[in-house]
């Protein structure tokens, strides 16, 4: 019995661990968005500020951040990625519907062939969709000539619509076919001996019972289009969209104004998964009530009823949302007595960051260049790297056309 | 034969409705999904060449970028292309690699959700798993990369604890990389576990042990037979989408260690050689149904298993 407790306290410290990999990461970039560094960094920590909320900052050397607020590739790409979600959500989810229906009434042999290479785009890597339709389409508007067809297939924006919904649909047509199966098909015979025809069957019976399915695969569809990066990345050719930004910006160089676009996205994300739950909860006791009421009138039963006693509870979670506000106004009160809010606080940190530069800058200009040691010295001289500049051949396999040898 | 089919289609949908589905259908089967597929695959076997030559007299089938891949360039001396078949075989070994670690991380937490915690607790759990994962993909890597840079917080916390003396630098030791993969698709792992392990009746587990079989035995014996198709789409999904990542290496990879990824994408974005880009392609998408196959092989399961 003992080794039992033992176990499930391993497995409930190993729990902790997973949980703590999993949030660890997203706590702490969360926390680097309020400090005032350059950096995204939590210690040291300089002064707690809103600024990569709003318009970033000119840093010491000269170097200029945005914030948020202020920068608009960052909200050119958020439109971009919209247009392409809400085309994605037009085109994916009518596709994945008709392909789930058609299933249903085709049998046996077809009926593998025709699922599995419904299935087939989820297996692929993003990149070959992406890919596979530029290249496509980069030959359509080719022969397609100048004017209208060559004008959307060099269209970043239609590409990553295509491509995308080549794999999204799927997403949708899976969510489809798990709502089908639960289908009674006698509703739609009643329909039809009741003098419909198929359009009105259509229309009046399959597609109220599908409405479910049709609404969490338009948001599947949008947040999967939303975050796709790999396959984007390829299709969108010369325009942004929101991730594509945020990756150029994360090649060149970490700031925190991505941390601080993170943290919004995540707290998006927790009140969008909390409505979710307390909807849920709420159909669920509805759904309990309408069942209990039930059993009490088929059976007439009075030890069966239950009397609804209308009362005020105070629900749980509000002791939590105080304890988390009370916490956060104590932390505020201590930043500011030790002065580590306010614009104060910002300029005193900004007055020495600027003083160490010009003094390492001063430093620098000291130093005289020593003409002898750039001949062939340590790293940094004509001669280093194994004199690989020097050869003729460097640059000739660059990548360039395949052209027949003369 | 067609023609009854289609008759009996029509007839049973309607012609407004019909038509619908058939558009519908052929449009992505047919120019989303096959022909792109197999527009990629014959430009793989075509000369790089400028627009205006195509469709010429040197527009003609080679495996010019297959060889390169294999040999190297027609310049270097060397037998093999070391760099790009090191970074393929090294692609797919990690890929492995981090798919056999995030079975072994997630087999207990998928465990523990379906049998051992109360419904209301694994509800719970898998509401604040699902967090994270909506959260995109190279945001979740920049977290990391915030952890693991040269003056970041892991380093910055062991320098100050006294525990190092000199930073340790993540990045280029791929420490940083490998984490962040294995990070990425970590949950694709657990939610076909868990739905696997849910649907084990927890008679049979009483059963065994009543019967004295040890914990390890039971699992062994019981519920990973169960949670085979589980196991094999978790694996599946991991795989595919780490081989193919290319956000994570993005974000996190040293400068001097490629993803193949990364090399597709070199050679179709900054050198403009798009029938090469798309012969690596092809070769990785050869990789991926070629796991498919192993995967179904080995689990006999169908593939409508491994994809839910």
């Amino acid at each position: 019995m003992k080794s039992q407790y033992l176990l499930k306290f391993f497995l409930g410290v190993y729990i902790f661990i997973f949980l703590m990999y999993l949030f660890g990461p997203l706590i702490i970039m969360s926390l680097t968005s309020f400090n005032s560094a350059e950096f995204p960094a939590v210690t040291p920590w300089e002064c707690f500020s809103w600024r990569w909320f709003q318009e970033g900052k000119i840093a010491y050397d000269g170097q200029h951040l945005a914030g948020l607020s202020t920068d608009w590739r960052l909200h050119d790409g958020l439109i971009n990625s919209f247009i392409i979600g809400l085309g994605v959500v037009m085109l994916a989810v009518p596709i994945g519907m008709a392909a789930s229906i058609v299933l249903t009434q085709v049998h046996s042999r077809l009926r593998t062939i025709f699922y599995s290479v419904s299935i087939m785009p989820v297996l692929f890597p993003g990149v070959i969709i992406g890919i596979s339709t530029v290249v496509l389409w980069d030959r359509i508007a080719t022969i397609g000539g100048e004017g209208f067809i060559s004008d959307i297939g060099r269209n970043g924006i239609f590409l990553t619509i295509l491509g995308q919904t080549c794999f999204i649909s799927t997403y949708c047509f899976l969510i489809f076919v798990a709502r089908l199966q639960r289908f009674d098909q006698t509703q739609e015979e009643a329909a039809l001996d009741l003098g419909a025809n198929q359009t009105q069957v259509f229309f009046k019976i399959l597609i109220p019972y599908l409405m479910p399915a049709i609404a969490s695969s338009a948001v599947i569809a949008f947040l999967a289009s939303f975050e796709n990066y790999n396959t984007t990345v390829f299709s969108i050719l010369s325009d942004q969209t929101l991730t594509t930004v945020i990756a150029s910006k994360v090649r060149l160089g970490i700031s925190p104004a991505i941390s601080a676009l993170a943290l919004v996205i995540i707290t998006l994300t927790i009140i969008a998964a909390i409505v979710y739950e307390v909807l849920r909860r709420r159909e669920d006791r509805k759904k309990k009530a309408r069942q209990d009421q039930l059993l009490f009138e088929q059976t007439q039963d009075s030890r069966l009823k239950k009397v609804v006693t209308k009362s005020f509870k105070i629900p749980r979670s509000i002791f939590v949302t105080l304890f988390i506000l009370i916490i956060g106004i104590i932390g505020f009160n201590q930043l500011v007595k030790n002065n580590l809010y306010g614009p104060g606080c910002v300029a005193a940190a900004e007055e020495v960051k600027r003083s160490k530069f010009f003094e390492t800058l001063k430093l620098l200009q000291d130093i005289e260049v020593d003409e002898k040691a750039l001949e062939g010295g340590e790293l940094g001289g004509n001669k280093d790297y194994g004199d690989i500049f020097g050869d003729p051949n460097l640059f000739k396999d660059f990548g360039g056309f395949d052209t027949k040898d003369e | 034969m067609n023609s009854i089919l289609q008759t009996k289609f029509f007839k049973k949908n309607g012609p407004l409705i019909s038509t619908y589905f058939l558009i519908a259908i052929v449009f992505w089967l047919i120019f989303l999904i096959i022909i792109p597929q197999l527009y990629m695959l014959d430009l793989s076997f075509r000369p790089n060449l400028p627009p205006l030559l195509r469709g010429g007299s040197d527009d003609v089938h080679t495996l010019v970028h297959y060889k390169h891949f294999i040999f190297g360039s027609e310049t270097s001396t060397d037998a093999y292309n070391a760099v790009d078949v090191g970074v393929f075989i090294n692609t797919i070994v990690t890929a492995i690699f981090v798919t056999v670690i995030n079975l072994c991380f997630c087999y207990p937490i998928a465990f523990y959700m379906a049998k051992v915690a109360k419904p209301n607790a694994a509800r719970l759990l898998i509401v604040s798993l699902v967090i994270p994962f909506w959260i995109n993909e190279l945001l979740r890597s920049f977290a990391l990369r915030i952890l693991f840079a040269g003056e970041g917080v892991i380093n910055n916390a062991l320098l100050g604890s006294g525990l190092l003396d000199n930073a340790i630098n993540f990045i280029s030791l791929d420490i940083a990389l490998y984490t962040g993969l294995t990070y990425a698709y970590i949950l694709l792992m657990i939610f076909p576990l868990y739905n696997a392990i849910e649907s084990l009746d927890i008679n049979q587990l009483e059963a065994s042990k009543d019967l004295g079989s040890s914990t390890i035995r039971t699992h062994w014996r019981i519920v990973i037979p169960h949670a085979k198709a589980g196991i094999a789409s978790g694996c599946t999904m991991v795989f595919m989408l780490t081989a193919g990542a290319l956000a994570t290496p993005v974000v996190l990879s040293s400068p001097n260690t490629y993803w193949f990824t990364q090399l597709i994408y070199q050679w179709f974005n900054m050198n403009d050689n798009w029938s090469r880009g798309s012969a690596y392609s092809i070769l990785l998408l050869t990789v991926s149904v070629v796991f498919v196959l192993l995967m179904m092989r080995l689990f006999k399961v169908k593939i409508g298993e491994i994809v839910r």
